[in-house]
């Protein structure tokens, strides 16, 4: 046969076998199934040396591309990319990816998600993390050490419930000291506005109260057992990212170096309006992820599609994630 | 002395006094849980609620003939353009659940019990992934099979014979059934692979499975709004279906590529389990040319779970983009 058709293949079916009669009737009396209308718990796990990782997933938010969502793209071209990246029409979603880390003595959550409030403010697209976590059988009570990567409320939000009272009250919360010194100067808030006016009321709401169980770090060091911050400034002034090793195995936690890849990873110039000191954000992704290519180091993003880890690869001008595949056994 | 956790820890006098700390669940050591998510992701085709269950994943020592038409080392770098190990090929399952209509359509088994027990429940998972995922086998209205080998069809029966979905019809390609009936093709098959295939397949299509079982034919609707699509080439009577409500469509390929990143990337490989690599090829050319023009989800038996991508074109092939995980449908 040298070319064939859909209709050939039909039409030489017809020699088959003639449908062999039914048996056993499916019983016609039993109910019918509802649909669930509910997704899968959103965590995934996986192993890095001796230690375990849950990624658990805060929920995404779509919502209609704003005016300037990419700083320096008109708009036009914003959407058609958008849109080529099998977003819905017009819009863009951004989900969010908080991960927990079991290094057999402790346990660390890096980042909080959009928080409970958040959770009833988009009727339960964002703020998961903590129905997630329990679907994990994660107790926010057993967390030792919460690491905050910076101060957008994404990922501080979830430090309080809408109670106010702390979610993870027997942890103690490590956030960058230059992000600490940065978003709790009046100077600072005085002159800031647009997203980031609103960022600085959020933080001072978000960590209102924490004040004892904060404490800071300088990037550089290592903040929990295998766990180093690495300065990634741009995205916020005090950003950072995290190396993770137990044994010969590491992972980076980029947290925001980039947002949502396959707009900002492919073409790492565009400047995604969260970003404080574009220029700057600009230069640590092509320096971080230059480095994460070099080293075919998997990568952990906060904003990427969950379970949130792949690699990455250099790809013309800009760089490409490769997603992992879902391990279905650890 | 300030009541801190690390006060606590050292068992301070201070700490014990405090009311705070007759919560203890969270001073000790969490375990590991060792356990990964249950396997099952839901969306909607339209009105239709398709939930994706992993059957789990068979690893195995990657053979040198694994595609018969290029070099294994070929194979090796493609794995590693993918990030997978070079060594071990991980064979990934993903049957779909469709609820239409309040019925609960089964497409493809999984390797069933019998594959759970063999492979120490590494594969075999979907019964455990179904209940997860609140369903129970009994509330399956219809198992549909896309073709008869192992892994889509094995799950119809457990180890000891026992039919899996005591209340299902099965449904499965005439052109397939056909084949793997006739006793002239068993007596011409080559010994090995095909001759095993034959085994299985009277072995597990008989009894209680038989009295289930009904033929249906390409280009017709084996449900409402379930259309089966001829697909031959990886088995003689392969099929695909076409999953269609309102506007919104999904492809479920089967196996018209194995895994992704090998066969759709380099869609003139011939994979090992390709009965007729020729016709197979023609097959996955048509059949992605079309994804591609029509931009259709295509929902993939082999593609890492949840298995649910978008294709495009490439100068030498084509790539799948994951569809991003939904967290709330």
């Amino acid at each position: 046969m040298t070319e064939f058709t859909r209709r050939e293949w039909l039409g030489s079916s017809a020699a088959t076998a003639a449908a062999l009669s039914l048996g056993l009737a499916p019983s016609p009396l039993r109910a019918a199934a509802p649909a669930t209308g509910k997704q899968a718990p959103g965590f995934y796990r996986s192993k890095l040396g001796d230690y375990e990782l849950t990624q658990v997933a805060d929920g995404a938010r779509t919502f209609p591309m704003p005016e300037g969502f990419i700083v320096n793209l008109p708009k036009d071209q914003a959407l058609a990319a958008a849109e080529g990246a099998y977003m819905p029409k017009g819009q863009v979603t951004i989900p969010f990816n908080p991960l927990v880390v079991n290094t057999g003595s402790k346990l660390i959550v890096i980042d909080t998600g959009n928080g409970l409030g958040a959770f009833e403010a988009t009727k339960g697209a964002a703020g998961q993390m903590n129905a997630n976590m329990k679907a994990a059988g994660i107790d926010p009570n057993a967390v030792d050490i919460v690491l905050i990567s910076h101060f957008h409320g994404d990922h501080i939000g979830g430090l309080k419930g809408a109670d106010g009272k702390p979610v993870f009250p027997n942890a103690e919360i490590k956030v960058p000291a230059a992000e600490w010194a940065f978003w709790t100067d009046d100077a600072n808030q005085a002159k800031a506005n647009g997203f980031n006016k609103a960022q600085f009321a959020g933080a001072k709401k978000n960590l209102d109260g924490l004040g004892d169980k904060i404490t800071k770090f300088e990037a550089g060091k290592e903040v929990a057992p295998g766990i180093t911050s690495i300065a990634t400034p741009g995205h916020t002034p005090g950003h950072v990212s995290f190396v993770i090793a137990s044994g010969n195995a590491r992972i980076l936690v980029q947290s925001d170096v980039t947002n949502i890849p396959s707009l900002f990873l492919t073409h790492p110039d565009w400047q995604v309006v969260f970003d404080n000191d574009p220029a700057l954000a600009v230069t640590t992704r092509h320096k971080f992820f230059d480095m994460a290519a070099a080293e075919k180091a998997a990568i952990i993003g906060y904003h990427f599609s969950f379970p949130a880890v792949g690699h990455v690869e250099k790809d013309g001008s800009g760089y490409r994630l490769v997603p992992a595949a879902w391990n279905p056994t650890i | 002395m300030a009541l801190t956790r690390r006060a606590a820890l050292l068992g301070s006098a201070a700490a014990a006094l405090a009311p705070a700390l007759t919560i203890t669940s969270g001073w000790a050591a969490a375990p590991a849980a060792g356990k990964q998510a249950p396997g099952f992701y839901r969306y909607k085709v339209g009105d239709v609620e398709v939930t994706v269950i992993t059957d789990g994943v068979i690893r195995m020592k990657l053979p040198e003939t694994f595609v018969s038409n290029v070099k294994v080392d070929e194979v090796k770098a493609a794995l590693a353009d993918a990030h997978m190990s070079t060594e071990l090929f991980n064979n990934t399952y993903t049957p779909v659940v469709l609820n239409t209509g309040g019925k609960l359509v089964l497409i493809d088994t999984g390797v069933g019990e019998g594959g759970f027990n063999a492979s120490k429940g590494t594969a075999g998972q979907f019964l455990n992934n179904l209940a997860a995922a609140g369903l129970k086998p009994e509330m399956i209205d219809t198992v549909v099979i896309s073709h008869y080998h192992g892994d889509h069809m094995n799950g119809l029966i457990k180890a000891d014979g026992a039919i899996t979905f005591p209340n299902a019809e099965i449904l499965v390609p005439a052109r397939e059934h056909a084949f793997w009936m006739d006793d002239g093709e068993m007596s011409r098959a080559p010994a090995g692979r095909m001759q095993e295939l034959f085994k299985n397949n009277r072995r597990v299509f008989a009894g209680e499975v038989m009295k289930r079982l009904r033929t249906y034919e390409w280009d017709k609707e084996v449900v409402p709004g379930l259309l089966a699509v001829g697909t031959p080439g990886h088995s003689s009577g392969h099929t695909s279906h076409v999953l269609s409500s309102g506007s919104a469509k999904v492809y479920i390929q089967a196996d018209v590529t194995h895994v992704p990143y090998l066969f759709a990337r380099h869609p003139g490989w011939h994979a090992f389990y390709d009965q007729i690599p020729d016709m197979a090829e023609a097959t996955r050319r048509k059949v992605y040319d079309m994804l591609a023009a029509e931009k259709m989800m295509v929902q993939g038996f082999h593609y890492p779970f949840p298995a649910n991508a978008y294709i495009e074109k490439t100068s030498t092939g084509y790539h799948e983009t994951m569809v991003p995980w939904n967290a709330a449908i």
